[in-house]
């Protein structure tokens, strides 16, 4: 879902880098008002477990490999604006010094990863565990439909972006200058592997560390969840 | 987020242990940033900024023969800043120029961009027309691809990584926010051994690594270990700022110092990405 230079054009890129500054804005202002000067280092070092996170490669049925993005665990664990800056920074961090994701793109890819999805996520598992005990069986679930969603909110996001291209700029003879899928190439292979396979994947890896979490650290996890920046 | 799966047993191990060996040595090594080359004896934040400005007039152009210029150009480059082509190359195509070329093929013939006919064949009966527009959006695309990885390539790999991180206030980005992503890069390393730690016990404890829903289970067990480490981690890093002065309020420390060679290099490069726009609008 790293969508590399080149194959967005400049406005689209302007577009996004513009509309993710006001929720950077206000990520940093809820986070260092939520955000205890103890729980700074926190921050830093979540954003390191997020980029690992995406190092954990695991086969999938029917031949490829797959890895978690951790965007929903991260929003469950601390908040969806503590999220969407831990995201973004790792995001930086893959583009700038591992060339995972375009420079250019940057506010795409902050787009889809480090808004979309950790907000979707976050706030079906919300909507999905509403009312049950911290630590119970459908909060667990909840972790899972939430992750499912936010991946899938995520790549269905890439897809219309990647299928907008060949729509809005093409020469006269209908040739395409950046993505050359359109949307109705592009949204259904991204939204269709993800809704198929990762979405899945990304569900069952994040229900099983949140169950894992409630089973070891039980006191943490209600912490987390009183103590999140929602 | 795809790649082909190896189907050799121990497939998980070694996958995550070669991606924390390449964090590793990605974190660690910054060789080429210390030999003495152009781009390396210029400072960071000329560079940054030059760099950028060339991603975006690569953004913007539309003819693959201008592209190819700006590609030449970082092909010598990395020559003048002493980086082995073998190494240039294989960094810069491998993996996603090459993935590129891999999904822009269907995109050449004519069931996805209609167009005039460049070249047809059949395959089993089945009639597959390349069309002339499809074919030069491909080549475009590529073009794009290669040069801009090749640009992000040369910019990370001539600059030591701690200074291009803190390079990001010049644009304005908050200091505690480029405080965070520097001291989120630092502990990339540490997360990396940590979870080669984790594999190596796994492994000298079973043997072999479980496969399959048993090894979506210890991947998911370990992603939520890592977590436990990390709470605790930032509470110890936290009370080592705190005994090294810290009070809330971060500080970085710049030491940049911009010279004529900067400066004629960044005026050299807005000139010549201004020319390449010109040459395209024309």
């Amino acid at each position: 879902m790293h969508i590399p230079d080149g194959y967005l054009s400049p406005a689209a890129c302007g577009v996004f880098g513009l509309a993710m500054v006001p929720v950077w804005a206000t990520a940093s202002r809820v986070v260092k008002k939520t955000l205890k000067v103890r729980q700074v280092p926190f921050l830093a070092v979540g954003a390191a477990f997020s980029f690992v996170i995406m190092m954990f490669n695991l086969p999938i049925p029917g031949g490829t490999t797959g890895h978690a993005t951790g965007g929903v665990l991260i929003a469950i664990l601390l908040g969806p604006w503590a999220a969407c800056i831990a995201v973004t920074v790792a995001l930086v961090i893959q583009a700038l010094l591992f060339g995972d994701g375009g420079i250019t793109a940057i506010g795409a890819n902050c787009f889809n990863m480090a808004f979309v999805l950790p907000f979707t996520g976050f706030y079906i598992y919300k909507l999905v565990g509403a009312g049950s005990a911290a630590g119970s069986l459908r909060q667990v679930i909840a972790a899972g439909i939430g992750a499912y969603a936010g991946l899938c909110a995520a790549a269905a996001c890439a897809g219309i972006e990647f299928g907008l291209q060949p729509l809005l700029f093409h020469t006269a003879n209908g040739q395409a200058l950046y993505c050359p899928y359109g949307l109705n190439i592009a949204v259904p292979v991204m939204a269709g592997e993800h809704l198929l396979i990762f979405g899945w994947f990304e569900a069952v890896v994040t229900a099983l560390v949140v169950k894992y979490l409630i089973h070891t650290q039980s006191g943490l996890w209600i912490e987390g969840h009183t103590g999140g920046s929602a | 987020m795809t790649r082909v799966y190896n189907r050799r047993p121990d497939f998980i191990a070694r996958s995550i242990m070669s991606a924390a060996a390449f964090v590793k040595e990605a974190t660690l090594c910054e060789e080429h940033a210390r030999y003495a080359g152009f781009l390396q004896s210029l400072d960071p934040r000329a560079k940054a900024i030059t760099f950028l400005a060339l991603l975006v007039t690569v953004a913007f152009l539309e003819q693959a023969a201008l592209i190819g210029l700006v590609y030449c150009a970082c092909l010598v480059l990395a020559w003048a800043s002493k980086i082995s082509p073998g190494y240039f190359l294989i960094r810069t195509w491998v993996f996603i120029p090459l993935f590129t070329l891999g999904i822009v093929i269907p995109a050449m013939f004519s069931f996805v961009t209609p167009g005039a006919a460049l070249a047809a064949f059949d395959i089993w009966g089945v009639r597959f027309v390349i069309t002339r527009p499809g074919f030069d959006g491909a080549v475009l695309l590529v073009a794009r691809v290669a040069a801009s990885v090749s640009l992000a390539v040369l910019l990370s790999l001539t600059t030591r990584h701690a200074e291009l991180l803190k390079v990001l206030r010049i644009f304005g980005v908050p200091q505690v926010f480029v405080l965070t992503v520097t001291m989120c890069y630092r502990y990339l390393y540490l997360f990396a051994t940590l979870v080669e730690n984790i594999f190596t016990a796994i492994r000298s404890r079973v043997g072999v690594m479980p496969q399959r829903r048993a090894g979506r289970r210890v991947v998911a067990w370990n992603i939520a270990n890592t977590w436990s480490r990390t709470t605790k981690i930032s509470e110890e890093v936290y009370l080592a700022m705190l005994s090294r002065g810290y009070t809330g309020e971060p500080r970085l420390l710049a030491g940049f110092q911009l010279r004529l060679r900067d400066l004629v290099w960044a005026l050299a490069v807005f000139v010549w990405c201004a020319g390449l726009l010109y040459l395209e609008r024309r």
